[in-house]
């Protein structure tokens, strides 16, 4: 199941009682395989999968432990040969993802019906809030693209573990937060439902699996944040109406009680020097 | 304490007596309409928005626009109130043009073909391995010959840069759209007055005769000239007079609409010249001064079109010809205007001239309120410029049509067929023939999808229309609103430069055409060293539009390309009043066009060193720069004899009548009872074929019936929503019927502009949803309140070529059809088209080219022409 393999507990569900307190090894070691997840997601999704990549997911430790995480691929991936699968993924992918009148990874496009809406904008002032800049891979891609929302969420866990390596506890606990802030606003939205309809509709089994792996890992997430995200993406095929909304509210409280984002405290923490996300090259 | 009983009436006392001090309270609030100032905020914390001026580019009028910008954003388009010709508004396409930038469907990435043409199945590739492929494929093309290098492209407003390509790499197999649109209209006017098209003074007329032009909802030049028309009813009490098949919107907004059978109204309008001529309503010094006949040749001429002739052949009465005439010939000032109803049709340019004859005749010509010539500002190309190709295209200028300067694009596809020219690469951009062009995918589909014919298909398009969908390589382009363009177009009667400028970075990988097309020729000749290189050196758009903008005199002292950024036009005439929408000058008075331009005279220094012939015509180093009339040296009109010429003696040298004329349709003429005439039309929130996808625009009109009258609807038996199949001689189609007394009896009309099985989600209804389905029209927000499961048939399967043997045009309202009730086989939706009847078509209309064997038989008064052998060698013609 995918919470043997990436650490989670079972179970964990919204109207579970509290969690036990994790000890900081504890904590090191399940922010380091929700790293693990997140980029082999944004590796799926950010572009067409590269070569080196779909070789090293190809091993038989790697394929076993997608295995035990539930993931059946066809012979399609698992059997073909390497280069005419990386061929085959890049045109499943451009069908899928980069062509019109295919479904974009695109937070804008999934909630709003178009490119470069209220997410868009939200997401890229988060980045840049966050210290990031969104470099570009082979490919220039949105900040909403779902690739880059997930290597975001790496990215935080990355520095979380810094943060608990320097056993700064109050740096752990705002980068927590922000994961949860970022899940409830964002990936939450749109991708428990985004990944259902790319398990329905894909062809090949690497993005059926992909598309499965991705919704039951996002359910996984919320439940083991302990948030109530109401998924607007749904997997439709009509969704809620959004016509072009001229305003949007970037103080939007965010749920579940977060505490106002420190970060935005004038003084309280500076913004980090920049740091490119995840560059694919 | 108790108040007396207070009544209204006593309120009201209290406002008469104090009527002084009422007007002298504050007014804070003002109606917002009312403030045209070319602002916007946002509704939630009333931060001014970024405006950005552009010209509009959902269809083709190019009214100036501004878009409003919040967060890089485009959240508004509104009118540029600066715009003389707009005057601060936008149609409903205009305010939609947002979505094609936002479209989930629009190609954001360079896309490679990996399954069968038109399967749907692409590779997303680099930039980088893009222009190498194309590189690779027009490197083998330029060594064969240049000439199989092929641009053929729909609504191009560059300003030059498709041309300077293919210049570059030495083709000029450069092919256009222009005959499926209005070039017929145009040759009929050109040899005539100079000019393509005309401005009618609407504002200002009296009397306005309407032959085939639906302004208030399409055509040339639809907002600007629809404000006018509106004006000029409204204030002016202008008359309005619309022949047409149809009832259109502007035909319900005349005076009268006239139902005439088609292709008729120049036959109609020759008769009205006959009338006014008879009763010696003419304008007779205008006629002997300005024009190359006299009087007396014209009223000879005329002789031959009676009323009763035009009325026999149209079905418009003998006394409402007549009294049309008079009316006409005798309100002051009169303006005619036309569009596509006479000229598209076999011998469409005669229509055309028979129509422009009747303000000619009157001498309405460039008066105020009259028929005026168009007025437009050029601009300088980047320098160096390359030369013109070595040798001549047999598609762009087919020898069969030697007076079609604006070429008979949809024909190619059969001339390539025959082998006329091989095309090894095939550039398309804004173009989308399969789909726009009579014969559809029965012609232009068969095409495209013989790999033999088109060996290598490139689309320059950020959206999946029809063509698109069949290429071997997308090379994304920009929308408009992501793009550096030069404008100037001929709205209204003051001429203006503008530009199109991004209002954001491109989306994805988007890049726009000149700068693709600049790093497809840096690609090819990356040192330089074939000498493509330095006719493509700028940095990027801007820099391209500074080399056309920045030294126009006049705009130069202005700020040149700055002034443009900043205003969107140039020159800025005067303030939009709000009260009255118009453009008013410093004293608050609305500003007045210039008249008589042709009257315009030459100055001392103009006329040194100039000849005057025989016939005043003033000559200087070679050129004809005015004429002499009554002792005075004027510039004249725009003809190399700087006449208007009834008379055209180039149509004569290939067999054509020099006068005007009109043609009966041999196939009309021969119809039987239950047949019909197929005619096609736009509405207001649609163009040809790229609104489909805009949502805004496709919820208001998605589909579209076939309009009959209810004559006809009582002989089939059907009634409106009934299923009626549609047959031609090429294919049918299975359809609804919409019943309406707003149609000739012998009329079947189908709006065009729907039926698309491309043009992504929105356009096609189509979703994938699941394992193997077709890739288009994904899951997708934006179909949410799609509450329509229709979205129209296209006719254009069933529509064959033909060619106006003068102007090229195809005879888009020539189409006799069967009508029947549907089967209990036909299914809503079907169509059919027969590549091989097509052919046929095409057959039959090339034996009306001067070269074909019915050119003489058409044309028994010019019995004396010495055939085509007489023009052998002779250099096209055209303007
Ligand atoms: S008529 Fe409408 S769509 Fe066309 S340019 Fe003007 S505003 Fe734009």
């Amino acid at each position: 199941m995918l919470k043997t393999m990436f650490a989670l507990d079972e179970e964990p569900h919204p109207s579970a009682p509290p969690q036990p307190m994790q000890s900081p090894e504890q904590l090191r070691s399940e922010c380091v395989a929700r790293t693990g997840v997140y980029r082999l997601l944004s590796a799926a999704f950010i572009e067409e999968p590269g070569r080196e990549f779909l070789a090293a997911l190809r091993q038989p430790d790697a394929l076993a432990s997608l295995a035990e995480a539930g993931l059946a691929f066809d012979d399609d991936f698992a059997a073909s040969d390497l280069d005419a699968l990386v061929d085959r993924l890049s045109c499943e992918y451009t069908t899928l993802f980069a062509a019109s009148g295919g479904f974009p990874p695109v937070e804008s496009v999934r909630l709003t019906g178009r490119y470069k809406q209220e997410p868009h904008f939200q997401v890229g002032q988060i980045y840049a809030r966050c210290g990031f800049v969104l470099g570009r891979g082979r490919f220039e891609i949105f900040p909403d693209q779902l690739g880059a929302e997930l290597m975001f969420v790496a990215e935080l866990l990355e520095r979380s573990v810094q943060a608990l390596d320097a056993a700064e506890t109050a740096e752990f606990a705002r980068l927590e937060r922000e994961i949860k802030r970022f899940w409830t606003l964002h990936l939450g939205r749109w991708v428990r439902g985004y990944g259902r309809l790319l398990e329905r509709a894909a062809e090949h089994s690497f993005y059926r699996e992909m598309g499965r792996f991705l919704s039951g890992f996002a359910d996984e997430e919320i439940a083991a944040m302990r948030l109530r995200i109401e998924d607007l993406d749904q997997a439709r095929v009509v969704v809620p109406k959004r016509e072009i909304r001229v305003e949007f509210n970037p103080d939007e409280p965010v749920c579940n009680g977060c505490g106002p984002d420190p970060g935005a405290e004038a003084g309280t923490r500076p913004v980090a020097t920049v740091h490119p996300l995840h560059d694919l090259r | 304490m108790e108040f007396p009983k207070i009544t209204r009436r006593t309120f009201l006392k209290v406002s008469a007596g104090t009527t002084a001090a009422a007007a002298t309270a504050p007014r804070l609030l003002h109606a917002m309409e009312n403030e045209l100032g070319g602002k916007d905020f946002d509704p939630v914390n009333a931060a001014e928005r970024k405006a950005i001026p552009i010209n509009c580019h959902v269809c083709n009028i190019q009214d100036g626009a501004i878009a409003y910008v919040e967060n890089d954003r485009v959240v508004k388009l509104e009118g540029n109130p600066e715009h003389v010709s707009t005057r601060g508004r936008l149609c409903a396409k205009g305010n939609s043009g947002m979505w094609y930038s936002y479209d989930p469907d629009r190609i954001l990435y360079p896309l490679r073909r990996v399954g069968a043409r038109g399967e749907g199945k692409w590779k997303r590739i680099t930039w980088d391995e893009a222009l190498a492929e194309v590189a690779e494929k027009l490197d083998a093309a330029l060594k064969e010959d240049p000439n199989t290098i092929m641009m053929k492209y729909g609504r191009n407003r560059t300003g030059g840069t498709l041309d300077r390509f293919m210049q570059t790499l030495g083709s000029a197999t450069v092919v256009n759209h222009t005959s499926v649109c209005e070039s017929s209209k145009k040759v009929g006017m050109e040899p005539t007055w100079g000019p393509d098209i005309e401005t009618p003074d609407f504002a200002n007329a009296k009397y306005v005769l309407n032959f085939g032009s639906n302004v208030l909802e399409a055509a040339y030049f639809h907002n600007p000239l629809s404000q006018r028309v509106t004006e000029g009813r409204i204030d002016n009490q202008m008359k309005i007079v619309t022949f047409d098949v149809r009832l259109s919107n502007t035909a319900g907004f005349s005076d009268e609409w006239i139902p005439v059978f088609p292709a008729t109204d120049g036959a109609v309008a020759l008769a009205i010249g006959h009338v006014i001529l008879r009763e010696d309503l003419q304008d007779s010094d205008f006629i002997n001064t300005w024009t190359n006949v006299t009087v007396d040749e014209l009223k000879a001429h005329y002789a031959q079109y009676t009323p009763e002739w035009a009325s026999k052949i149209s079905g418009v009465p003998v006394e409402t010809i007549e009294r049309i005439a008079r009316e006409f010939a005798t309100t002051k000032p009169a303006t005619l205007f036309t569009y596509r109803g006479p000229a598209k049709h076999l011998y469409g340019s005669y229509n055309e001239k028979a129509c422009m004859m009747l303000p000619i005749m009157t001498g309405n010509v460039e008066k105020r309120g009259g028929y005026c010539l168009p007025r437009g500002m050029g601009w300088p190309q980047p320098e160096p410029q390359p030369g013109k190709p070595a040798k001549a295209s047999y598609l762009s200028r087919p020898p069969d049509y030697p007076l079609a300067a604006h070429k008979v694009s949809h024909l190619v596809p059969f001339w390539i067929a025959e082998g006329k020219q091989k095309i090894n690469v095939y550039f398309t951009y804004q173009d989308n023939a399969v789909y726009t062009n009579p014969g559809s995918t029965a012609v232009w589909g068969k095409l495209y999808k013989d790999e033999k014919l088109i060996p290598f298909l490139v689309s320059m398009s950020p959206f999946m229309g029809e063509e698109t969908a069949l290429a071997d390589l997308i090379l994304p382009d920009c929308p408009y609103l992501e793009r550096w363009e030069p404008e100037s177009m001929p709205n209204s009667l003051w001429p203006w430069l503008g530009i199109r400028q991004p209002v954001h970075k491109s989306l994805g990988e988007s890049r726009e055409n000149r700068v693709l097309l600049r790093d497809i020729i840096w690609k090819l000749d990356p040192d330089g060293s074939r000498g493509m290189k330095k006719f493509w050196d700028f940095k990027d758009g801007e820099d391209y539009m500074r080399h056309h903008f920045d030294n126009v005199p006049g705009l130069k002292e202005a700020g040149g390309l700055d002034f443009l950024k900043k205003h969107g036009v140039w020159p800025i005439y005067g303030k939009l009043d709000p009260r009255t929408g118009k453009v008013t000058d410093k004293t608050g008075r609305e500003i007045q066009a210039e008249y008589g331009l042709f009257r315009k005279e030459l100055s001392v220094a103009d006329m040194e060193g100039t000849v005057v012939d025989a016939h005043g015509l003033i000559n200087k180093n070679g050129k004809a720069i005015g004429i002499r009339r009554n002792g005075k040296n004027y510039v004249g009109f725009p003809t190399g004899n700087r006449l208007i010429n009834v008379r055209v003696d180039e149509w004569a040298e290939y067999g054509f009548n020099p006068m005007p004329t009109f043609k009966r349709i041999p196939w009309h003429e021969a119809m039987q009872d239950d047949e019909m005439i197929l005619s096609t039309f736009k509405l207001n929130v649609h163009k040809q074929s790229r609104t489909a996808a805009v949502k805004w625009l496709a919820e208001i009109a998605h589909s579209n019936p076939a309009w009959m009258n209810p004559e006809t609807a009582k002989k089939l038996g059907v009634k409106t929503g009934d299923l009626v199949r549609i047959e031609s001689a090429v294919g049918y189609l299975v359809t609804k019927a919409y019943v309406t007394e707003g149609i000739h009896p012998k009329v079947v009309s189908i709006p065009t502009g729907f039926g698309h099985w491309e043009y992504g989600r929105l356009a096609t209804l189509r979703l994938k949803d699941r394992k193997g389905d077709a890739s288009h029209g994904a899951d997708d927000p934006d179909l949410d309140n799609v509450w329509w499961d229709d979205k129209g048939v296209h006719p254009n399967n069933i529509i064959p070529v033909v060619a106006d043997p003068i102007g090229g045009s195809q005879g888009w309202f020539d189409t006799v059809v069967k009508v029947t009730k549907a089967g209990p086989n036909d299914k809503y939706g079907d169509t059919q088209g027969d590549w091989d009847k097509h052919v046929a078509a095409f057959k039959e209309t090339m034996r009306y080219a001067y070269t074909g064997d019915l050119h003489r038989k058409m044309h028994p008064e010019m019995a004396s022409w010495g055939g085509p052998e007489s023009v052998k060698g002779k250099a096209p013609g055209g303007h």
